[in-house]
């Protein structure tokens, strides 16, 4: 439980003066703000302002019924859990009680320990519900904002290029600048570029949508897989003057996958240690196999993960920028893309970071096993 | 002496292209990358005009910088500099800020659609710094 939080308010409403002692009391000791009262009327004030997370009241009361105090109770919030105390004799009315919006009952005479248990189980319950509906009401919003935000993101390079071409027209013929034209034509070209790596990762993942990125389970040895990936960016990493190797054991690094899948990922992977790399740095991926799992890790020396970007990392369209983040041109995809790859082959993929020093992505796999009746037996004779 | 524009933008390509543009135009440009820089620069440079990108990815966005130069303290003598917001999708602030109070104090000089119309654009800044000198 968090301790920083305010206690919980309980209100326990029953015309038995020793019923709320006792209740008083055993809540009281479990840290729990406790509020009774006497009747229905007196309680549902006593709501009104404190505004509770749970009420226990009493069914059977002379005034405002138990019932009547519920319904009401739902009309100020209807987050607000209610628990029915009930003689035996009125099991039926603690069924209607039940439809008609408490979350729980409790026999008379009950123990303290039952008490406690169904106050946690009700708090618990309020918890999950309120954070349900934050969760709701994000998504919501989250939604409307992100139709806005793809539209910005595909328009920002479109516009940056536009804006060039434009000028050029623009600009007084006399003063042009041969360098400067080759120049802008270098970057349009790499903002082209930039949008379609973005319209092809966008479409990756709004053919998804719901449904699976990895269409085939085989058996896949990721070392040719990672040694062929980091074969081609051997040039690249040579003009960041980055440095490539792979650590592997004897043995194959078999994962059951999809191969084109695959390759996404760790080429994802691979171009973020070199792309954020540092002049003089060095991207290492290390394999092993133990336990049913193949773990790769991907590591760089280069400019690292603050903290507070950690767990935004994986989310669609997250990119650092700012101080120290010298790129910007990553579509902001491709970590979501790869954890969504990861996830569905059964894995796990985490990162480790030490902002200015570098990071570790470390990627777990389930590790092929071949079938019962493998008729390919030949090699083990 | 010639008007100072300073570009507040996160896209690098989109101050480069604008500020040879404004250079060739005569007018003296500043740039910043952030909104923090940009109010940093305000300080520093003084310019006659902003230009002020609505989305960008670091801390202070537009709408910040905006009311940061309208209502605090600290900028109060460079309160009256025009400030034109730049973004590729229509947004106003109403959209963004739905409470009526907010959007009044946010409200900037003018928006602009980005990508720029280039002879529109180079009108509008030559009116505004042609305008009334503001008091100093």
């Amino acid at each position: 439980m968090n301790e920083a939080a305010a206690p919980e308010t309980i209100v326990v409403i029953d015309d038995e003066y020793a019923m709320r002692l006792a209740c008083s009391k055993i809540l009281s000791k479990m840290g729990l703000r406790v509020e009774a009262f006497e009747n229905g009327a007196r309680g549902l004030e006593g709501v009104a302002a404190l505004k509770p997370g749970l009420v226990v009241v009493d069914l059977k009361m002379p005034g405002i019924s138990g019932l009547e105090v519920i319904a009401r109770v739902h009309e100020i919030d209807p987050q607000i859990i209610m628990v029915v105390i009930t003689g035996y004799a009125t099991i039926d009315t603690a069924v209607e009680a039940m439809k008609s919006g408490a979350y729980d009952f409790l026999p008379k005479p009950f123990s303290p320990d039952e008490l406690r248990m169904i106050i946690n189980r009700g708090l618990d319950r309020r918890r999950l519900a309120l954070e349900s509906q934050r969760g709701e009401v994000e998504r919501a919003l989250l939604k409307r904002r992100f139709v806005t935000f793809v539209s910005h993101q595909l328009r920002t390079p479109l516009v940056a290029i536009h804006q060039y071409l434009d000028v050029l027209k623009h600009l007084d013929q006399t003063k042009d600048d041969p360098a400067r034209r080759q120049e802008w034509i270098d970057r349009c070209l790499k903002r082209t570029e930039e949008l379609q790596n973005l319209i092809t990762d966008w479409l990756t993942l709004a053919r998804v949508e719901g449904g699976t990125l990895v269409k085939e389970r085989v058996e896949v040895d990721l070392r040719p897989v990672i040694s062929g990936i980091l074969a081609s960016y051997e040039e690249m990493a040579a003009a960041e003057q980055v440095s490539l190797e792979a650590v592997w054991p004897e043995e194959a690094l078999c994962v059951c996958g999809d191969r084109s899948c695959l390759s996404v990922l760790f080429d994802n992977l691979i171009t973020n240690a070199i792309k954020y790399n540092k002049p003089g740095g060095k991207a290492t991926v290390t394999g092993s196999l133990s336990g049913g799992e193949v773990a790769i890790a991907v590591a760089d020396t280069g400019v690292g993960i603050p903290e507070q970007y950690r767990p935004f990392l994986f989310d669609e369209f997250f990119r650092i920028k700012g101080e120290g983040v010298k790129r910007t041109e990553g579509t902001g995809l491709g970590l979501h893309i790869s954890k969504k790859i990861v996830s569905e082959m059964g894995g796990s993929i985490e990162v480790e970071s030490q902002a200015g020093f570098g990071s570790t992505f470390r990627v777990r796999l389930p590790a092929w096993l071949a079938p019962a009746e493998n008729t390919d037996m030949g090699s083990w004779e | 002496m010639s008007a100072k524009v300073l570009l507040i933008d996160d896209d690098r390509d989109f101050r480069i292209s604008v500020r040879s543009l404004l250079e060739t135009r005569g007018y003296e440009v500043f740039e910043a990358a952030s909104g923090h820089e940009g109010l940093s620069q305000v300080l520093q440079h003084k310019p006659d005009v902003i230009l002020l990108d609505v989305m960008m990815e670091t801390s202070v966005e537009g709408y910040g910088v905006t009311h940061a130069l309208k209502y605090r303290e600290e900028y109060a003598e460079h309160r009256q500099i025009p400030i034109f917001m730049v973004s590729s999708i229509e947004e106003s602030p109403d959209e963004r800020f739905p409470m009526s109070a907010e959007v009044e104090m946010i409200r900037p000089d003018g928006y602009l659609t980005k990508p720029l119309d280039i002879p529109r654009f180079l009108e509008l800044l030559e009116k505004t710094v042609a305008g009334p000198r503001r008091a100093p």
